[in-house]
């Protein structure tokens, strides 16, 4: 069986979110701060009307109060969402994914009951996972298939009160949504003498908790794409209810992509970046003349554009492969589908392939290809920090390379 | 076969990598990070290199000048770009129409121009060709078609001539004391017969420079438009004959187009030689879980082949450098300039990779350096400079 027709419901939301963002996302992300990147904060109007339209809360399960959006939606709409802005759908796909992780999967019925309705009511509220820290790596590069522990050192800490409140103490930095968020997942290290990667647990920390000091990044600071910041926990007290999953045991310890087989979701934006590229070619293509004909009639550029095509197309069967798999892990277990981390290997593809498509499709432009009043080189810039940001190409290789070897950390 | 240099290629190439480690250097990345691109340029180093020779650096001893060859040329690029490529273009774009005016201008014309381009430091050169809808079109016209190709209009009136129309993406158009401009002079015939090259000096009434092109690499040489409103130039500045456009660059073979071949790939190689050392740079002292990332294998192999090409690249620079000191005609200056796009591209990018396992940061030199590589596709239209290479290999004999 293989069947890759869209539900009606799909195309619908596909249509709808494409509408969206010719109308409302496309003027804004061709204003010229926003085209030379100098100002790649996301509006707040246009993530509140998105909000509206359910996209904050895309994946969280309709008995919930979202969308309920399967992983081939929740990729269609990344891709969407990215071809307008690759920030504004940063913000968007983060706190969609947090919310079905958290408030589907992990939260108490106790949990939930305090943090959902608040966050299904304010559409201005985004989630955060607060998880990196400053000149923490997961060192896999040197430790390639070697048996020793790749998990990030958590420096954070949060120790138990005489009252059983968690008090925590530490510095998270890159935080996506932080400057938005109204409720982070803190990964805190609760058991000092636990070696590095051991120990962690996660801990619900709303934004207005005391001790709690966010610092929004500057823009243009950072490689990445979205709105981040550095999160500040001083003496930060919450409830002891407030562990998610078990103590020493964080759920989240893996991050939203380290198991390799999540939803390729970041590689769905990547792609809506790529399509945005191609869509510029191929409509400057057909107008543009030189050498007595439409460009796109020139073998040189037509042949350009099917490597643009190509790639897309190859690039999005994966993603959405992946997407699939992911939704369905009976699909390996009876061996439909090989036993590969196929998030990974979407990611390592799509952020290569997306890469030469921006170049390819740049060079279309001619000259205008490199100016900064036109959108090609910041579709370049953009597939740039899809290919250098997060885990690195080389990273990726040596994940799938370890699966391949059946290679497996303790 | 002697790849060794001679003293005075030496002693050239000495002092543009000291003017490129002390000063270049100094303002590169501050100049990149102009937003405003009209503010990128600075006069103050122009006359620096100036006063070091650099921006005369081609004309011939017989018009004063120090009469570089080939060779010295291609080191003083490569060296220059090292510390930064636009700056390095800054200067070497002179020296391209410098060949033009000693080569192929009357005794009058360099009294006039050559003498005057030889004693002011800020004088520098620039040529229009390209307009809004001429770019790849005066490359890969359809053949014979009068509708092709530069349009910029010149009618001439009695001594004069009188020019009307733009150019686009010109470089040095706004600082620029004098230019070469390719016009229209028989709108009937095609590029090939009608067009003539003047001389336009900056202070040509009718003549005024437009904007300046925001672009995203290079950022400190200036690319601008050129507008021509009733300019008035005389007679006497027409290069050539009437309509012997395609005589005058094209067919001198070490004038602009195929200078201007060498030039792009030696520069690139300038590009390529500072990725190598940043990577390197990186490399041995970055580490990661208490080891040096040159110890990795996966960083090895990037370093490695980001040399293997750039030695490549140099090898090949340097021979295109010498045939053309030996007058040896080839077609290899139009593929080394193809070569080096792609070596300057896989070089500055496996940098960026090597910096970019950071995370969430960027180098500002390496993502620099990935900006100015881009420009090469988009200099000349990467894809009709490969065809047009090959038109001349299936002419050569």
């Amino acid at each position: 069986m293989y069947d890759l027709h869209l539900s009606a419901e799909q195309l619908e939301i596909r249509d709808t979110v494409r509408e969206f963002v010719n109308n409302e996302i496309k003027p804004v992300s061709i204003k010229p701060a926003r085209m030379e990147a100098l100002d790649r904060r996301p509006p707040a109007e246009l993530l509140e009307k998105a909000a509206q339209m359910g996209l904050r809360t895309l994946a969280l399960s309709e008995a919930q109060g979202g969308a309920g959006a399967d992983g081939i939606t929740a990729c269609i709409v990344a891709e969407e969402l990215a071809a307008g802005d690759p920030d504004v759908a940063a913000v968007l796909v983060e706190t969609s994914t947090l919310a079905h992780i958290l408030f589907d999967q992990l939260m108490t019925a106790e949990q939930r009951e305090r943090f959902l309705p608040e966050f299904v009511k304010n559409d201005a509220l985004q989630l955060a996972l607060a998880d990196h820290e400053p000149d923490s790596d997961t060192e896999l590069g040197v430790n390639y298939h070697r048996a020793v522990t790749v998990a990030p050192a958590t420096r954070t800490t949060a120790t138990r009160a005489p009252n059983g409140d968690w008090v925590i103490n530490g510095v998270k930095s890159f935080v996506p949504n932080a400057p938005l968020a109204g409720l982070f997942a803190v990964q805190v290290k609760t058991d000092s003498k636990a070696p590095t990667g051991q120990g962690v647990s996660t801990v619900l920390v709303p934004r207005d908790a005391a001790g709690v000091t966010i610092r929004e990044l500057e823009q243009g600071a950072g490689w990445y794409h979205g709105l981040r910041g550095d999160a500040t926990f001083t003496d930060c007290r919450v409830p002891a209810q407030n562990l998610l999953g078990s103590e020493g045991a964080s759920p989240l310890a893996a991050g939203l992509e380290a198991a390799g087989r999540g939803l390729p979701l970041v590689q769905a934006m990547n792609i809506g970046v790529g399509r945005a590229a191609y869509e510029a070619a191929l409509e400057y293509a057909g107008i543009r003349v030189q050498g007595g004909r439409r460009i796109i009639e020139h073998q040189a550029i037509g042949s350009l554009l099917a490597d643009i095509a190509i790639r897309l197309e190859v690039a999005r069967t994966m993603v959405w492969k992946a997407a699939w798999v992911a939704d369905h892990p009976a699909a390996v277990a009876d061996r439909s589908v090989a036993d590969l981390p196929l998030q990974t290997i979407a990611r390592v593809y799509t952020a290569e392939a997306v890469h030469q498509v921006a170049l390819d499709a740049a060079e279309v432009f001619g000259a205008m290809g490199v100016m900064r009043d036109m959108p090609l080189q910041k579709y370049v810039q953009d597939a740039l920090i899809f290919l250098h940001s997060g885990m690195s190409s080389d990273d990726g290789k040596l994940r799938i390379a370890e699966l391949l070897a059946q290679f497996r950390r303790s | 076969m002697d790849f060794s240099l001679n003293d005075a290629q030496r002693e050239w190439q000495t002092k543009a990598r000291k003017f490129a480690d002390e000063v270049i250097r100094s303002i590169s990345l501050a100049r990149d990070r102009i937003l405003d691109p009209r503010e990128t340029w600075d006069w103050e180093i122009i006359k620096q290199g100036s006063k070091l020779g650099f921006r005369t650096l081609a004309v011939p001893k017989e018009y004063g000048g120090p009469g570089a060859d080939f060779v010295s040329q291609a080191l003083v690029m490569a060296e220059l770009a090292r510390g930064d490529s636009a700056i390095s273009k800054a200067f070497s774009q002179n020296w391209k129409w410098s060949h033009l005016i000693s080569s192929v201008c009357t005794p009058e014309q360099k009294a006039r121009f050559l003498g005057a381009f030889m004693a002011d430091d800020t004088f520098v050169l620039g040529k229009g060709i390209t307009e809004p809808n001429a770019g790849s079109d005066n490359r890969l016209p359809p053949e014979e078609d009068p509708r092709s190709g530069v349009r910029l209009k010149a009618e001439r009136h009695g001594d004069e001539w009188v020019l009307n129309g733009e150019k686009c993406f010109i470089a040095n158009a706004n600082v620029g004391k004098l230019f070469f401009i390719d016009a229209r002079s028989n709108p009937n015939v095609s590029i090939k017969e009608g067009v003539t090259m003047f001389l336009v000096p900056r202070d040509t009434p009718g003549f005024r420079s437009g904007k300046v092109f925001n672009k995203n690499g290079w950022r400190f040489y200036q690319n601008a438009e050129m507008i021509f409103d009733n300019a008035r130039v005389p007679h006497a500045n027409v290069i050539g004959e009437t309509g012997g456009h395609s005589n005058q660059d094209k067919g001198e073979r070490t004038g602009g187009d195929l200078f201007g071949d060498l030039e792009l790939a030696a520069n690139a190689l300038g590009v390529c030689m500072a990725a190598c050392e940043s990577a390197m740079t990186l490399a041995k002292s970055r580490t990661q879980g208490g080891k040096l990332l040159v110890e990795q294998q996966t960083v090895q192999l990037k370093i490695g082949r980001m040399n293997m090409l750039t030695e490549a690249l140099r090898a090949y620079v340097m021979r295109v450098a010498w045939e053309h000191d030996q007058k040896l005609p080839s077609t290899n200056a139009g593929f080394v300039m193809n070569y080096s796009t792609e070596v300057i591209q896989e070089v500055t990018q496996l940098n960026m990779d090597i910096h970019g396992g950071a995370g969430f940061t960027m180098d500002a030199q390496a993502n620099k350096l990935v900006r100015d590589g881009i420009i090469w596709t988009h200099l000349a239209g990467d894809t009709v400079q490969r065809m047009k290479v090959v038109r001349r290999l299936t002419k050569s004999k």
